[in-house]
């Protein structure tokens, strides 16, 4: 330790200024990236969004025009029924498959366990032109039906499955089960072998072991994957756009709608409105990094 | 363990069992996630698809001519790449300093500045997309290149600085320390040191930031159409306007450049992790 001479004292101004100096440089210019690509423009869209475009005065005609247009309101609650359908049905199909990946150690659950990662990197509009193909009225599904004796049920059977919400869910089970059952199997890898082996050696059976053990130390993650997934969904668009049906829509298309007939303060009112409902996740995911950071930094 | 263990017939059937179930698990996953890929490929490469045959009448790349011969086909595909390009080269420059001083410094403000960069990942992206054209509009960047860009570096900026910063972390001090005391400068030391060192985390971010931007559709659609087609947006027409196999053609190009980069990028990361660190939504 030196003695605070005022030359040690300049030193050390000096340096600090230095550190100052460099850390702007450093972030500078990642940070007004990010204040004019995402901080602006979210609370441009929260003022424009209770903005009378005519006289440019406060107003809430937009969000009136959402709760109480017939058209907006169908819209808002077929996404909402169509969400809550794909989280119910993806997170239950992948909490089953992520059960037999983490506890049956077979190598096709090896199998499955490499396979279940690669449509992660397929992109969405090829997904879904592939399943088209499959599924439409003259597709695969079809075609095959069309072999079977004409006296069967089902044959030149057609699915119906596009342009409805059938087809966006099916869809969209596509796109989530391999993103849950990612979220479930690390949540269930973490539960150890050991633990399960002494609960059964005390004389607990396999539905006690479940409901008292594996339940409770994933439900967690069960609930983050599902806040994603909600929120994933609330604002899809491709999906809809692409087999979905002309009324009701989903709310990503009725915004692209609105954005392009330049109904900018509408469109932002329905942004503000997903925003909304992604309320929960975005506290999520911010609360989860920021924390997760904080631990790794010691 | 030998196959030639003799087990009694109860073990052998519940074996049995459970041996078919697996199966029946493994069949229903195939053909759900990968079924309708591959009949796509297969279709990709047929000559004539008529109704009702389930496999083409005739194989052939008559079908890839068509689409290369679309006047869109070839300025979309170079437009995908000039995007990912230009987008991940710009936020490596602009996001890895930044990741850098997120990762080393301390300093007040620290969570604040954190926050700002993790809330282009927290909301939906078609919102975001939204909020910046409404401002695009204003400001006359609708249509433009720089428009385009900008909605790509928001998907790329994310993936360059939250990887790398868990890169630049784990670069363990006392090799930097090391490399002090030999009398290496500081630049020097983050080249020679740092740099090397976290290189691996960077290459993954690199890969996800370019695949992210080549496969980046919504926005490129509200903001930069017509003037500035990518594949991606092409696609959107595509589907609802090309004859089947035309499409699966060009749904194959679509897959290709993400698949070569991933097998190039195997050395320095597992499948398991790729996909992990790999973006939802």
């Amino acid at each position: 330790m030196t003695t605070s001479t005022p030359q040690t004292d300049r030193e050390e101004k000096r340096k600090a200024w230095q550190k100052r100096a460099l850390l702007l440089l450093f972030l500078g210019p990642a940070l007004i990236l990010s204040l004019s690509i995402i901080v602006y423009p979210i609370i441009n869209t929260v003022i424009r969004s209770f903005t009378d475009p005519a006289t440019g005065g406060f107003s809430l005609m937009h969000y009136e025009y959402l709760f109480t247009n017939r058209i907006a309101v169908a819209d808002i609650w077929y996404t909402l029924w169509i969400t809550v359908i794909t989280v119910a049905l993806s997170v239950f199909i992948a909490y089953l498959l992520a059960l037999y990946l983490r506890f049956s150690g077979s190598r096709i659950a090896k199998f499955i366990g490499t396979m279940y990662l690669l449509p992660r990197f397929i992109p969405g509009l090829v997904a879904v032109y592939a399943m088209k193909v499959v599924i439409s009225d003259s597709g695969l599904i079809n075609r095959l039906t069309l072999l079977l004796p004409e006296a069967s049920a089902l044959y030149n059977l057609k699915p119906g499955l596009l342009f409805n919400p059938r087809g966006i869910i099916l869809m969209n089970l596509w796109f989530n089960i391999p993103f849950a059952t990612m979220i479930i199997v690390a949540a269930l890898s973490g539960i150890s072998d050991s633990i399960i082996e002494s609960a059964r050696d005390v004389g607990a059976g396999r539905a006690r072991i479940f409901l008292q053990m594996i339940v409770p130390l994933s439900i967690r993650d069960v609930m983050i994957a599902m806040t994603f997934i909600f929120m994933s969904n609330i604002s899809s668009f491709t999906t809809p756009y692409l087999i979905g049906e002309n009324f009701p829509q989903m709310l990503g298309v009725f915004l692209r709608k609105q954005f392009s007939n330049r109904a900018y303060e509408r469109a932002a009112a329905i942004s503000v409105l997903i925003f909304l409902f992604s309320s929960v996740s975005a506290i999520v995911y911010i609360y989860t990094n920021l924390k997760e950071k904080e631990w790794e930094k010691g | 363990m030998s196959q030639t263990v003799v087990r009694p017939p109860q073990i052998r059937r519940a074996l049995g069992k459970k041996r078919a179930g697996g199966l029946a698990i493994l069949f229903a996953f195939m053909l759900f996630f990968y079924g309708p890929l591959l009949y796509m490929f297969i279709l990709a490469f047929a000559n004539s698809y008529n109704f009702p045959a389930i496999m083409p009448n005739e194989f052939g790349f008559m079908w890839w001519d068509y689409v290369f011969k679309q006047p869109n086909t070839l300025v979309s595909i170079t437009n995908s790449f000039l995007f990912a390009v230009c987008s991940t080269a710009l936020s490596f420059v602009i996001c890895i300093p930044a990741a850098y001083a997120l990762a080393r410094f301390q300093f007040t403000g620290r969570k604040l500045v954190m926050f700002l960069f993790l809330l282009g990942n927290a909301f939906p992206k078609i919102g975001m997309y939204t909020s910046m054209g409404i401002i695009f509009y204003k400001v006359g960047l609708m249509g433009t290149f720089m428009g385009v860009l900008l909605i790509h570096m928001l998907g790329t900026m994310m993936q360059m600085i939250w990887l790398p910063a868990g890169a630049f972390r784990s670069v363990p001090r006392h090799l930097e320390e090391a490399a002090r005391d030999a009398g290496a400068g500081p630049l020097r030391t983050f080249f020679k040191v740092t740099l090397p060192v976290a290189w691996p985390g960077i290459a993954v971010a690199l890969l996800y930031a370019f695949i992210g931007s080549l496969g980046e559709s919504v926005g490129t659609l509200f903001v930069g159409l017509p003037q500035w087609r990518t594949m991606m947006t092409e696609m959107y027409g595509v589907i609802l306007d090309f004859p089947a196999t035309a499409g699966a053609v060009f749904a194959l190009l679509l897959i290709i450049p993400n698949f070569v980069l991933l097998l190039l990028m195997r050395k320095y990361i597992g499948a398991e992790t790729m996909a992990k660190g790999f973006k939802m939504s």
